[in-house]
């Protein structure tokens, strides 16, 4: 049947909201008797706390409370409880918060934490990873291994700073080696970047004399941050009321749970106040979640016809001060590090180590940038090595129809078609000749393949509600975050396409409200189109029997007698219709006799049969869904400078149909360009005195629109599956996957020269060619 | 408290403004409720807060209150009259320009100030206007494209 919504390039329902300044987003909003909260940080990475005066401040004008951590006991978490809201005996990072004052505007509270006099004992500090993991570095959680968490995932070895090692053992990679003809080693290097999503990140957090919790946060996971309040406090978590309104960018920075359990704390010891806090920039950077942080060395042999015959890896995050939100990170990192390929025989070991920087969470594919970038660079090195054009080489290996991943799960022809990514980036960017060198430039072209498959909770699930309304609207819930991806715009698409109404009809709120909406996992892993879009249809098909038998009761016949295309009407009788908003309230009879039922139903999709990677070795059913693609660019590089342009980058992927083409493009283009980003400019800088250098905008460059590529091609294939709701599937993140190597290996084509450690930025580039003499 | 006069998309308000560094953008929101310009930075790099005084573009993080005593003010909220949509607005909407939303005030108001004084601008220029804001979102690519559309409602 002719789709008339699912597909259409349709405008984004919460465009208008937004280009008026009206969309509400959590530093907007405004309670009744609101205190502001200032956040004194440690300013120091490790040291024990020897005291708090807070005397003086507390006396300051309009400070209504001065927060320390003395006596909090609390030890928040998901799987790892190793985290207090607030610093209490030693200091971890140099962001992270000592003290809170609550005033009646920002700038007493602020003018009031100068007056705060806190002692330290300071404590060698480690930010390197590598050096973190051996036994001579400083210890910083006394208590890694004794802490609450959820064993089957999380393996802390004790007595070290090694917080979670993951191990992947598939096949006899020492076997493998040997039966290759080539072996390619390298060392890499993906540093700690931050999301920089640009609204900061804010909360608004209230008790009630009847002990409930009622929050207002820029949060990704609504219905986990309040299992984690409820689980902080002890109360139930039906007590516990979570808001999200807009969201402005959250990329994984605000998927994981951050600044609400400090905000709560210091709300629950002034009940009855409102207490709001919004970030900094600059806290944004110091004292936030942080990105990737990677040093790894990574192997792979192949025969001499480019067949692969193992991979071994062996990577270290460095995960900061707290590892609850960093080891999903180190598992997914060691399992899909090998890319879009077959690999006979794979040996990963992926270390979380706890070091002195903020700690990491999620970042936009996290785990798979890290690994794929590894594995993007050694294939063009092997390639060169074997005297093969790079794609023939990843062609052969591709991870295809019955060929393994290094899970152990078997692909399958609806899995998406990556011989066909390939081939349209090839065209696209191969079939010209590339530019000569010229006095000025250099040239070069690169390309990558990528795979992501979403790391989730087994039990991953989203739910949606729905109700029609007597003149026939319909309301349509999930919970999903709109925080720019468009989810509110293809959730409306898809509910009127499969209750077959006009789209102006549809209605889907945009707040989220763990009170009233469905409970939905959370807004992670390029999961809202494929899982909500489920959801909706299964709530649509509901509504729909139930607007049938409302029909049949009226019409007196049966229900199998009633055909429904967006109104009902009796087989045969296609002339004689029942509206939905005629049957939506049950069906009112002229007389007033209304018979059936009123039309509200709900729908829900989980994704199926997942479960955790086997402790031993690595192994198991832990993916429901992959997404191919291929990515390539041709640059040029500024001799004098050392500058990267990227002229024209291409991107072909395979998420099954695509609901919305601009709101899709949007997220392929949108995700070069962070991509971009990390590869040439972004990273966390640290001073000598272990305090992060380039804090705000300006200092951590990121890409602005001159820096942008000067085209983008975007191609999408749909192959069938039976995956998604009209064959959907994910692809928010995967655009960020496979840039890095994709643009370092056209560096390496322009100049001949490796690198392996991100960002590549001008001034390596310049010193490298200086070396060779080539600028 | 000393006291500051400010015009706000054509009325006029009497704001006390506290001791410290209080900036036009914690006049617009926190005084006025005037949320459409953003805090991204306060740093004057990221572009959020962009508004228009006395018919220059400026950041308003970076301007202090006292400075924009007897200042004409004009924010996301005065560009239309709340029933329409401005030409810009309206090139943002149909661009696909609008993603998280965050950066969208702040690059209207941009765009609107490049407009009026230079309704011409040549792609250079349009660049050279939007390379002082930050987007994370769409990689710009919507952006330019909506600027160019605004630019053809306009001189229509």
């Amino acid at each position: 049947m002719e789709l008339k919504y699912v597909g259409k390039p349709l405008r984004r329902v919460d465009a208008e909201a937004k280009v008026t300044g009206t969309a509400t987003y959590v530093a907007d909003i405004r309670l009744p008797r609101l205190l502001h909260a200032k956040v004194l940080r440690a300013g120091t990475p490790h040291a024990r706390i020897r005291s708090i005066d807070t005397g003086e401040a507390e006396k300051m004008p309009g400070v209504v409370k001065v927060v320390t951590g003395k006596d909090c006991k609390i030890l928040f978490g998901t799987c790892l409880w190793d985290q207090p809201p607030i610093a209490v005996d030693k200091v971890r990072h140099a962001g992270e918060a000592v003290a809170v004052v609550l005033a009646e505007t920002p700038l007493q509270a602020e003018t009031a934490l100068k007056k705060i006099g806190v002692e330290y004992d300071p404590l060698p500090f480690v930010l390197d990873p590598i050096e973190a993991a051996g036994t001579k570095a400083p210890l910083i959680h006394e208590k890694n291994g004794e802490y609450g968490r959820v064993e089957y995932v999380v393996h802390p070895v004790k007595g070290t700073n090694i917080f979670h090692h993951y191990s992947l053992r598939n096949g006899d990679a020492e076997k493998g080696f040997q039966q290759g003809d080539v072996v390619i080693e390298e060392h890499f290097e993906f540093p700690l970047s931050n999301h920089c999503a640009i609204e900061p990140h804010g909360a608004i957090c209230r008790f009630s004399s009847d002990g409930s919790i009622e929050i207002w946060a820029s949060n990704q996971a609504p219905f986990v941050l309040r299992d984690v309040l409820a689980d902080m406090f002890g109360i139930p978590a039906a007590k516990v009321r979570v808001h999200i309104p807009y969201l402005g960018g959250g990329f994984g920075g605000k998927s994981d749970i951050c600044i609400e359990p400090l905000t709560a704390y210091a709300a629950s010891l002034v009940p009855g106040y409102a207490v709001k806090l919004v970030l900094s920039r600059r806290e944004v950077f110091t004292s936030t979640l942080v990105g990737r942080g990677v040093k790894a060395r990574m192997k792979i042999g192949a025969r001499e016809d480019g067949t692969f015959t193992a991979l071994e890896a062996e990577m270290y995050f460095s995960d900061g001060a707290y590892g609850d939100t960093g080891w999903p990170v180190c598992t997914v990192a060691g399992h899909n590090c090998t890319g879009p390929y077959h690999f006979p025989h794979v040996k990963t070991d992926v270390y979380g180590v706890y070091t002195n920087s903020p700690p990491v969470g999620a970042y936009r594919g996290y785990g798979h940038p890290e690994g794929q970038f590894m594995v993007g660079r050694l294939i063009d090195i092997l390639a060169r090595k074997l005297g093969m054009p790079v794609w023939e080489v990843m062609q052969k290996n591709f991870l295809k129809e019955g060929k393994e991943n290094a899970l152990g799960q078997t692909i399958s022809k609806s899995n998406g078609d990556l011989d066909r990514c390939l081939e349209e980036v090839k065209k696209a960017l191969f079939t010209g000749k590339k530019p000569k060198e010229n006095k000025r430039y250099l040239y070069g072209r690169g390309i990558a393949a990528m795979m992501k498959s979403p790391k989730m909770a087994t039990n991953s699930s989203s739910g949606c509600l729905l109700s029609i309304n007597a003149d026939g609207s319909v309301f349509v819930a999930l919970a999903g975050i709109e925080m720019g991806q468009g989810c509110q715009t293809v959730f409306t698409q898809m509910a009127a396409e499969a209750l077959k109404v006009p789209i102006e009809k549809v209605r889907m709120y945009q707040d989220v409200d763990t009170q009233f909406s469905p409970w939905d996992w959370q807004t992670v892993a390029s999961m809202q189109t494929y899982r909500g879009g489920r959801a909706i249809v299964q709530a649509c098909e509901r509504a729909i029997q139930q607007l049938k038998e409302n029909a049949a009761e009226a019409l007196g016949c049966a229900v199998e007698d009633i055909e429904y295309d967006g109104e009902c009407y009796r087989r045969g009788e296609p002339s004689k219709r029942l509206s939905i908003g005629s049957l939506a309230r049950g069906y009112m009879h002229e007389n007033g006799l209304t018979v059936g039922v009123p039309v509200h139903t709900a729908g829900s999709y989980r994704v199926q049969g997942v479960i955790e990677p086997d402790p031993k070795t690595g192994m198991g059913n832990a993916a429901a869904s992959w997404t191919f693609g291929c990515q390539a660019a041709e640059i040029r590089i500024e001799k004098a400078t050392g500058k990267v342009e990227v002229l024209h980058f291409v991107s072909a992927f395979d998420p099954g149909k695509v609901i919305n083409p601009v709101t899709c493009r949007g997220q392929v283009v949108g995700g070069v360009v962070q991509g971009m980003g990390a590869t040439l400019m972004e990273k966390v800088e640290f001073k000598e005195d272990g305090t992060i250098r380039n804090a705000n905008f300006g200092p951590y460059r990121l890409p602005r629109i001159k820096d942008v590529p000067k085209k983008q091609t975007v191609i999408f294939l749909e192959t069938p599956n039976n995956e998604g709701p009209w064959c959907a599937k994910p692809i928010a993140e995967h655009p960020i996957v496979a840039v890095a190597p994709t643009i370092v290996n056209a560096i390496r084509d322009a100049t001949g020269i490796e690198f392996n450690c991100l960002p590549v930025t001008a001034d390596d580039i310049l010193k490298a060619l200086q070396q060779k003499g080539r600028s | 408290m000393p006291t500051i006069k400010l015009t706000v998309n054509g009325s006029t308000h009497q704001v006390e403004i506290e001791e410290g560094r209080v900036t036009l953008l914690d006049v617009l929101r926190d005084k006025l409720e005037l949320t459409g310009a953003k805090y991204g930075c306060g740093v004057g790099q990221c572009g959020a807060c962009t508004v228009i005084l006395n018919g220059e573009a400026v950041t308003s993080c970076t301007v202090l209150a006292r400075k924009a005593d007897g200042g004409e003010v004009l924010t996301v909220e005065g560009l239309s009259d709340g029933y329409t949509l401005h030409p810009i607005q309206e090139a943002f909407v149909e661009s696909g320009a609008v993603q998280c939303g965050f950066c969208t005030p702040g690059l209207i108001m941009r765009t609107y100030y490049l407009l009026t004084k230079n309704a011409k601008a040549t792609e250079e220029e349009i660049l050279e206007a939007l390379d002082k804001h930050l987007c994370r979102c769409t990689g710009y690519e919507s952006i330019l494209k909506a600027v160019k559309l605004a630019q053809a409602k306009m001189t229509l």
